[in-house]
């Protein structure tokens, strides 16, 4: 059980899979994990001969079983990332000590700089003085039922440990073909940004078809 | 014939065979169906998957701190601790959990090692208790999350004072019930005694032993506590509670049953509480404060690990005293 699991964490890691779970603040836990686990499970080998060897339980091989499934799971689907489906059931996210006025005021505008802006008066200040600027984002299209059809939801997830913890950081596209994207397929949006108070409108000048990021969740 | 019918069923070639075609028919199913083309699954894969990967680490760093407790830490010292002054001893304890950064799921296997070798139990949950909230990752986390806000110097030592007072009270309300009156036997427990201890090889050996058998044992529990957890984060809205925000005690109420629900990482939380900005201060205060204490997944590793009577008690005590002090909090700060 120890190396099945062992196994798992160095997969996720070399694979790069922890990207799904993570954010790059907490992915220090997987090759810890990798580690200490692999040492265990060497460690009970080696320790493993007994005069007297204490019989498997069947209750217990069955729990054993049922710990080996998420393994599998995560090793045999392809990975998968959160979408439209949670995007209205998860809280906006709230970056204001994270993002410093001064990165939203200066600078190229990132989708956490937009998300920040978002979450204080001075944020929005900050955000409202970029008015005109070309920003360029990437992230996936949502669309809820008031959705017009020449517009989208531009959704990504901001994770600050783990994809539990994810917020939703959200920008209005608005030039868009009708019919051109389906929900949830990953694009670039590139045009000015327009703050309107706590919303932020992107006049879209260009949306491409992407591939999803190698990290599908940004970091706070 | 009644010892035949009780007699625990032990695992044969047949049930390796059972094992390994119950395995293979899983990894057969899921590939042919893929069951991440259905939305809500596709979500509940997702944050399942998350809540083990981020928290499995923290349960095996436990383990590994609670195997070097038993192993390598003399039964003398612990029981000195024991020989404070009364009054000094919960606080110690609840102290002693700014030396251990490490979030909530890896101090349960330590305070029931700390429990078994002689600390006294009261001691050992209120170092339980304490630890995730007081410790100086989640203070920094903390920190960060409401930089920029002026409710930072409200939510900053306001958790760190309330966890401390909240972890003390479970404490002081467990009082001086023994080891054998909170902890349930592991099943493993009554073999140990079997390793001959003072040769550095039988030392070892039982490191490795107490290492996997403390990860197994808290494994399937955090496991029973992430599939419920991750059931209620995919089909609960955020939105659905944020509307009685401003209601006085209801408020702190519903964010302590939704930092039940959600069972996020004491690390990570603060992000989470700062963006319910309908919330005010006090009731962002008690999502900090119980949360690390009391949620989902905590209740499937305390089940597993203490006796039903005392998991119910400090459920009570954790949101009694949380709500008590996030009300004065409330009244003194607004």
């Amino acid at each position: 059980m120890l190396a099945v699991w062992a196994a798992l964490f160095w997969f996720l890691l070399l694979s790069g899979r922890d990207a799904f779970y993570l954010s790059t603040r907490t992915d220090w836990v997987v090759p810890v994990a990798a580690g200490l686990l692999s040492v265990a499970a060497l460690g009970r080998l080696v320790t493993a001969r007994v005069a007297a060897s204490e019989p498997l339980r069947r209750r217990e091989a069955w729990i054993m079983t049922l710990m080996v499934v998420p393994v599998l799971l995560v090793m045999v689907l392809p990975p998968v990332t959160l979408g439209t489906f949670s995007a209205d059931k998860r809280a906006g996210f709230a970056g204001a000590g994270i993002v410093p006025t001064g990165d939203i005021a200066e600078g190229e505008l990132t989708f956490v700089d937009i998300a920040a802006g978002q979450t204080t008066p001075e944020g929005e200040r900050a955000l409202a003085g970029r008015a005109g600027d070309t920003v360029s984002l990437i992230g996936f299209v949502t669309r809820y039922a008031d959705t017009p059809a020449d517009e989208l939801m531009l959704t990504r997830y901001v994770v600050s440990c783990c994809v539990a913890d994810a917020t939703i950081a959200q920008v209005r596209v608005v030039n868009v073909t009708p019919g051109a994207f389906a929900v949830d397929e990953w694009v670039e949006v590139t045009g000015p940004i327009y703050p309107l108070g706590r919303e932020v409108i992107v006049s879209a000048s260009a949306i491409v078809a992407v591939e999803r990021p190698d990290r599908p969740y940004l970091t706070a | 014939m009644a010892d035949i019918a009780t007699r625990p069923r032990t695992a044969t070639l047949r049930t390796a065979v059972a094992v390994a075609v119950a395995l293979a028919s899983v990894s057969v199913l899921a590939r042919l169906a893929d069951p991440s083309r259905v939305e809500w699954l596709r979500a509940y894969m997702v944050i399942f998957g998350s809540l083990l990967v981020q928290a499995l680490p923290f349960v095996t760093l436990g383990a590994f701190a609670a195997a070097l407790v038993e192993v390598f830490v003399p039964i003398g010292t612990l029981e000195k601790l024991g020989r404070l002054p009364r009054p000094l001893q919960l606080p110690a304890a609840a102290l002693a959990g700014i030396a251990f950064p490490i979030c909530e799921c890896g101090s349960v296997p330590v305070a029931r090692r700390l429990a078994q070798r002689g600390l006294m139990p009261s001691a050992a949950i209120t170092f339980m208790l304490a630890a995730p909230v007081l410790n100086p990752v989640v203070i920094a986390s903390t920190y960060v999350a409401y930089r920029g806000r002026s409710t930072l110097w409200t939510m900053v030592p306001g958790r760190f004072l309330l966890g401390f007072l909240v972890a003390i009270a479970a404490g002081w309300v467990l009082g001086a019930r023994s080891k054998e009156e909170l902890l349930k036997p592991a099943p493993k427990d009554a073999h140990e005694h079997t390793v001959e201890l003072g040769r550095p090889e039988a030392r070892w050996r039982k490191f490795f032993v107490h290492f996997g058998n403390d990860f197994l044992f808290m494994g399937r529990f955090l496991l029973l506590g992430a599939t419920v957890a991750a059931a209620i984060q995919t089909f609960l809205p955020a939105s659905v509670l944020t509307g009685i925000g401003g209601t006085p005690v209801v408020g702190l109420l519903v964010m302590m049953a939704l930092a039940a629900a959600l069972s996020l990482c004491s690390e990570s939380d603060a992000f989470v509480a700062a963006s319910f900005v309908q919330f005010g201060p006090s009731a962002q205060l008690a999502f900090l404060v119980s949360g690390p204490m009391v949620d989902a997944k905590l209740i499937a590793l305390y089940g597993g690990t203490f006796r039903r009577g005392f998991v119910r008690t400090i459920v009570i005590v954790v949101a009694a005293a949380t709500l008590v002090g996030t009300m004065w909090i409330g009244v003194i700060f607004g």
